[in-house]
């Protein structure tokens, strides 16, 4: 009897948490508000992310055009802009200022993160390891349903005197703190502290939650190096967050003190300002307390994806992922040096250049685990049977614009050629080559992927190949020629390129590039209406449309709350495509049947003593 | 079509280097550039051969292999001598631009200090030394102010000749320029994006900044640091002299002080700003 099965027996083995979802008559606001079903809330993480992605590509948007047309009315809706966003529709510096914040802050706390480990967590952990629901689902409840009010508070910023947070996403002090504003007084920077404090809480409590799941409720028969490397993935990323972010929460309560308290953990003396401060702080403390979360978090968006990305490849590749296990220790590596290398952010900050050597030296290290990684996916590619679905695409997309990536980030690795590029637009194409390109196309690769799974309707192929190719093509067009303007010298974050004589050369540039934004926004339209649609009018999915190995699959085509309507045991690794002896290119993980392993190759054999853990 | 392929060659984006570790750090730019553009072409040429070799066929199946250790060892080691290389190289440049140690004898000396937004200067005058100012003692800080931004303390008699500028600077051509930045405010960074140094400053904190040029010439420095609504134009000019012009400027300032002194003994910046186009 599989500890996965809800309906026989395994409520005693869980004890009392799990009595109440066994009644199927719970009133709406617990099915579709306040539920604890893993797979409910999923489709809240992406039902707030998909909103928070277009609020932030409209804040992105507005930059692009003041950058490429500094000084013109922003086109359309500039007459109804605010005030105190713009005057005669032209955005103002100040405005500006609080854009990029903005656009930084949402992208990740509300669009990456909760969809790489709040969506894809919640749906995933649970399914492609056989049980019914985590194992803390009012955690789990309470982890989305803090990401809403912070969400909120953030963009309250609107609302007070200064406006939105404009300190960037990292709010660097003194100028977080707002030397110039009156004690206790509430501004768009306090907002913004207590909103990201709120949204690190939602990640902790996430993340125990899959530590838990993942440790204590695998079906039977999975051993960890049965998992698939999503919920590999995942579970590091879990870690990474609980060990992280209290440390970022810590980093906030002390920032949110000298904001609003005027304390002064961050403030030396004798700053030449409106208020008065007691002085004695130290502003490049808040940058090591800051990147130490922040330098792991940049793992806790990538790191999932990659997971994913692997699934998807091995499914639409016929094909075991090659190295597996190395698969897996890349993931940990990347991980553990992920928590040593944050002072490669502060190689110009004033930090003892002594230290720039100790990172510079660590960081290139992290170069060989995720190049350890691409060939791992080339050698999965390499002799497979590649079907080009749109999850497959994106996956691909995902890899080739991860390689583009990695490699922009030795340039920034190597600390005496970060002294030119460290904050110019190098580094906006590098963080978009990896969040965007990386991220945001293994984001798309997962929803095409499992979109069946989660609405019991086939994606339409089709829409979802366009979009794919306008986002390729546009995305491309937008950050590629971002290097240039940052070997230029054109540095992130300022309103108007030309004050500068040496930056007048890079206008068209920054003309391409905001084109290239633009189109990208709305081809993003496309993803939506295609989720929309499908939903109503998608071909019904079956139980397993792309001929998948992994444990989601065994679920019922558009499983209810339980997930399974079988016992679920589990005799092979996630990824045996094309094994010898069988009619199907597959065997899936829960398919009774006995196999032999020699050199590299898995073969079927018809030995019904063997039950699992042949491999 | 020139003009088309210009953009491919991202080397040729640079603007011009007029440092002596300027060529150094371009040179170790240009390695990595051409390391990643044949790590680029390798990577999806395979990508690109695979994709296509092994395109769906309904009458092939996917091979069943797992991976192989050997194969698994040659990837990693590989590039961890490829890229431990070129963090060792790194190192070394690094060691010699930034190590505090390496920090050549000053031929010029020069504080600068950020503020919302603009920057100012220091000189150490005639005398080629500072008065008490809040750089050479700690306790002078508390003179700082909108006004003294270098907390210079009026009295005393090493400090009369000192010179301020504000929104530009000269320095000498083929000469050790030593600077110590800080702010009064927020985060500052200090860029000159054609002496190819970029450093910080922060308020509480005094940052060595060296450099040394040898093209005279009129450019820029910038702010490299979000510090407020006006951070892109925290912008001023400075100018690379030839020894003589350098040392006729300082005359010049030279006398400018000693004018204003003579009626009444208070520091003075000089305010040739309108030469800068400042953009308050």
């Amino acid at each position: 009897m599989s500890t996965s099965t809800l309906q026989h027996g395994s409520a005693a083995e869980h004890g009392h948490d799990h009595e109440h979802e066994h009644h199927h008559d719970l009133p709406w606001y617990r099915k579709y508000v306040f539920s604890t079903d893993h797979k409910v809330i999923s489709k809240q993480f992406m039902l707030s992310s998909l909103f928070f992605l277009f609020v932030g590509g409209a804040f992105a948007l507005f930059i692009r055009w003041q950058l490429a047309y500094p000084g013109q009315a922003v086109p359309i809706i500039g007459d109804i802009l605010p005030a105190s966003w713009a005057t005669n529709g032209v955005i103002s510096p100040e405005f500006y200022a609080q854009l990029l914040t903005m656009h930084g802050s949402i992208m990740i706390f509300f669009v990456i993160i909760p969809f790489a480990v709040g969506m894809f967590g919640n749906f995933c952990i649970p399914l492609m390891i056989g049980t019914d629901d985590m194992a803390l689902p009012k955690l789990n409840m309470w982890s989305f349903w803090l990401v809403p009010p912070a969400g909120l508070i953030m963009m309250a910023g609107f609302f007070t005197e200064t406006g939105y947070a404009a300190a960037g996403w990292t709010s660097y002090p003194p100028l977080s703190a707002q030397t110039g504003l009156a004690k206790f007084t509430i501004s768009g920077q306090t907002l913004w502290t207590i909103s990201v404090f709120l949204v690190g809480f939602s990640s902790i409590m996430g993340a125990v939650n899959y530590v838990a799941t993942v440790l204590n409720k695998r079906a039977k028969g999975m051993k960890l190096f049965d998992m698939p490397l999503t919920v590999w993935a995942l579970f590091i990323t879990a870690i990474i967050i609980t060990l992280g972010t209290p440390v970022l929460a810590a980093g906030l309560a002390m920032l949110f003190m000298d904001n609003f308290l005027h304390t002064s953990f961050f403030l030396p003396d004798n700053l030449v300002t409106n208020s008065t401060y007691f002085g004695g702080g130290q502003p490049i403390l808040f940058q090591h307390v800051f990147w130490f979360y922040s330098h792991p978090a940049v793992y806790i968006m990538i790191l999932p994806l990659m997971g994913i990305v692997s699934d998807v490849m091995a499914t639409f590749s016929r094909k075991p992922i090659y190295g597996y296990k190395a698969m897996v220790f890349a993931i940990a590596g990347i991980a553990f040096l992920g928590f040593i290398v944050w002072g490669h952010h502060m190689f110009q900050s004033g930090m003892n250049p002594l230290l720039g050597t100790t990172f510079m030296l660590s960081t290139i290290v992290i170069a060989v685990p995720s190049s350890i990684k691409v060939f791992n996916w080339l050698g999965t590619l390499w002799r497979g049977n590649i079907q080009f679905s749109s999850a497959m695409l994106n996956a691909l997309a995902f890899v080739s614009m991860f390689i583009i990536g990695g490699l922009s980030g030795v340039f920034m690795a190597s600390a005496p050629v970060d002294i030119y590029i460290h904050d110019t637009y190098f580094i906006v194409a590098h963080i978009h080559y990896v969040l965007f390109g990386g991220s945001l196309f293994g984001i798309f690769a997962g929803i095409y992927y499992w979109y069946p799974k989660m609405f019991g309707k086939m994606l339409n192929e089709t829409w979802g190949r366009r979009h794919f190719f306008w986002t390729f093509v546009t995305f491309n067009l937008t950050f590629f020629p971002m290097h240039i303007l940052g070997i230029g010298g054109h540095m992130r974050r300022i309103y108007d390129p030309n004050v500068y004589d040496f930056l007048k050369g890079l206008g068209g540039i920054n003309e391409t590039v905001t084109i290239g934004a633009i189109a990208l926004g709305f081809s993003q339209l496309i993803l939506v209406g295609n989720i929309l649609w499908s939903m109503k009018w998608g071909k019904k999915a079956p139980r397993n449309p792309w001929k998948a190995n992994t444990l989601e699959w065994a679920a019922p085509e558009h499983p209810g709350h339980g997930n399974f309507d079988m016992d679920i045991t589990v005799y092979r690794g996630p990824y045996e495509f094309g094994v010898e002896g069988r009619q199907d290119d597959y065997w899936p993980q829960w398919e009774k049947g006995a196999s032999v392993t020699v050199h590299h190759h898995t073969i079927a054999v018809a030995d019904d003593t063997k039950t699992f853990g042949a491999h | 079509m020139d003009g088309f392929f210009s953009v491919f060659d991202m080397l040729a984006w640079f603007p011009e280097n007029i440092s002596t570790f300027g060529q150094e750090l371009d040179n170790l730019f240009a390695i990595i550039y051409w390391v990643s553009v044949a790590i680029f072409f390798l990577t999806f040429g395979v990508l690109g051969y695979f994709l296509v070799k092994y395109r769906y066929s309904p009458d092939r199946r996917g091979y069943n292999y797992h991976g192989n250790s050997v194969v698994e060892i040659t990837w990693t080691v590989l590039p961890t001598l490829l890229f431990a290389a070129i963090g060792l190289y790194s190192d070394d440049i690094w060691e010699r631009t930034k190590y505090s140690s390496k920090v050549p004898t000053a031929d010029v000396e020069i504080l600068v200090l950020g503020k919302q937004y603009g920057w100012v200067f220091l000189y150490p005058g005639a005398d080629g030394t500072f008065g008490r100012n809040a750089h050479n003692d700690r306790t002078a800080r508390s003179l700082m102010s909108a006004t003294n931004p270098f907390g210079r303390d009026t009295a005393d008699p090493a400090g009369f000749d000192d010179v301020m500028t504000e929104n530009q600077f000269v320095v000498p051509v083929n000469a050790n320029v030593v600077m110590r930045g800080s702010s009064l405010d927020v985060l500052h960074s200090f860029f000159l994006p054609h002496a190819r140094v970029k450093q910080d400053v922060i308020p509480g904190l005094w940052m060595t900044i060296w450099y040394n040029l040898f093209k005279t010439g009129k450019y820029e420095l910038a702010c490299a640091e979000l510090c407020g609504g006006g951070h892109y134009g925290m912008r001023a000019e400075y100018e690379v002299m030839s020894r003589t012009d350098y040392d006729k400027w300082l005359d010049a300032r030279n006398a400018e002080v000693n004018a204003a002194r003579t009626p009444q003994p208070a520091p003075t910046a000089t305010t040739d700003t309108a030469a800068v186009a400042s953009l308050r």
